[in-house]
């Protein structure tokens, strides 16, 4: 179980994003993907905590949030598992509201770099082809 | 409100004519889990002795569960592990007899606690049996943090535990103080420049600065409000941003702003020219206490 909960999530300390934080987007980055489906179980908060090496406040604090937003359902008995919900049946605005910290980063540095708002979105169309 | 573990009010120390506390006030709530952080020389160990009654202040109050530090009862200092930055102290002894010497002093000593982290931590017969002077700067940390975890204390005082450790015996510490201590509801106040490490263990930060604590907090809340706001000084010299730490102009104009009230600056953030970073700890340690 430690080792299951090592490799499912990584996280950097170093960042300006608080550990917590990174916790709940990887998790709701797994279900988006179907890397985790609705009715699997999460890794306890100890587990966790022990895994990674955190206080394991910061981890039942990611849970906790994750549960409030119908991301994650808690068992009957203990533990955590995907919400019934989430996943498959999360909708596009959903999963596009997952890449919005990304954009706003890019959407910072083409405005250091002074760039017009159709050089930016012109190139972002351009690498979506790219990648396709 | 629950009532502080530590209650320290007006805490003074001058060294000749440097003063290193000024006038500190600084609450320890039950169960938290406190980094404390400042430059070297800015006075960390000497706030923590104060705290423990190991040194005694020029001015304050210091108060310990209640009682004066002074004169604390051999109940609440069984209460208490310390693991100080560099201990000294029982050189000639070997781990053993230190060990058996301490446990004499305590009402309560988890033996199991104390074998099972010999052994994890390396110390086999033969080094339980070296002169502890004989011992490798590491090695002697790591006993003098079985020592103090020895009696299950309830506030756990420490200062630069892993100064002397490797990545492995840093993480091996993080672990046990996780598993064995931070989940028994133990309050714990620890000194580090090891900001990784304290961005695991540790919920609240304090920042000693000019003798007092210039800034304190959830570490989640200060990372999530600490902004850097760079503009030009037509549009920013006339404004006052909330939870200003640190306002700089530089030689072209440009005014740098660091703040910890990271909320509401999103519009300013539209303003041509301005930009509004977010800042990791160590920024944040830079801004902060330089």
């Amino acid at each position: 179980m430690t080792n299951h909960a090592a490799h499912l999530f990584a996280i950097s300390t170093g960042s300006s994003e608080p550990i917590y934080r990174q916790l709940v987007d990887q998790v709701k980055r797994l279900v988006a993907a179907g890397q985790m489906a609705p009715g699997d179980g999460l890794p306890s908060v100890r587990d966790v905590a022990q895994a990674l090496a955190l206080n394991p406040m910061t981890v039942s604090k990611a849970y906790s949030l994750l549960e409030m937003e119908g991301v994650l359902a808690r068992r009957r008995g203990m533990g955590m598992e995907v919400a019934a919900r989430a996943g498959a049946a999360q909708g596009a605005q959903e999963r596009a509201a997952l890449l919005r910290p990304t954009l706003e980063r890019a959407a910072m540095e083409a405005r250091q770099l002074e760039l017009d708002s159709d050089t930016v979105v012109s190139l972002f169309i351009q690498i979506l082809k790219e990648q396709a | 409100m629950t009532t502080a573990i530590i209650q320290s009010a007006g805490l003074g120390k001058h060294f000749g004519s440097a003063t290193i506390l000024d006038g500190l006030d600084w609450q320890i709530a039950p169960g938290q889990v406190v980094g404390l952080l400042g430059r070297n020389g800015a006075g960390k160990s000497t706030l923590l002795e104060c705290l423990l009654g190991l040194r005694e202040p020029d001015a304050g109050v210091v108060r310990i569960y209640g009682e004066d530090v002074g004169q604390l009862s051999d109940a609440t200092r069984a209460r208490i592990g310390y693991v100080p930055q560099k201990s000294d102290l029982f050189e000639w002894m070997t781990p053993r007899q230190m060990l058996g010497y301490f446990k004499a002093f305590y009402p309560r000593w988890n033996n199991a606690k104390v074998d099972n982290l010999l052994l994890r931590w390396g110390f086999d017969k033969l080094m339980q049996d070296k002169p502890i002077s004989k011992l490798s700067g590491g090695e002697q940390q790591r006993l003098s943090i079985i020592r103090a975890l020895a009696h299950d204390p309830e506030l756990l005082v420490l200062d630069e535990p892993v100064s002397a450790l490797d990545p492995v015996g840093r993480r091996e510490f993080l672990r046990e103080l996780i598993d064995g201590v931070i989940e028994r509801g133990t309050t714990v106040v620890f000194s580090t420049h090891i900001l990784s490490d304290l961005e695991r263990v540790a919920l609240d930060l304090a920042f000693l600065k000019d003798g007092k604590i210039a800034l304190q907090g959830r570490l989640d809340d200060l990372l999530e409000g600490a902004r850097r706001v760079v503009g030009p000084a037509s549009l920013l010299d006339g404004k006052r941003l909330a939870g200003e730490l640190r306002r700089q102009r530089a030689q072209d104009g440009t005014v740098s702003i660091v703040t910890h009230g990271g909320a509401g600056l999103a519009l300013l953030g539209q303003e041509a020219g301005v930009r509004v970073e977010p800042l990791s700890l160590e920024d944040l340690f830079i801004e902060v206490t330089q």
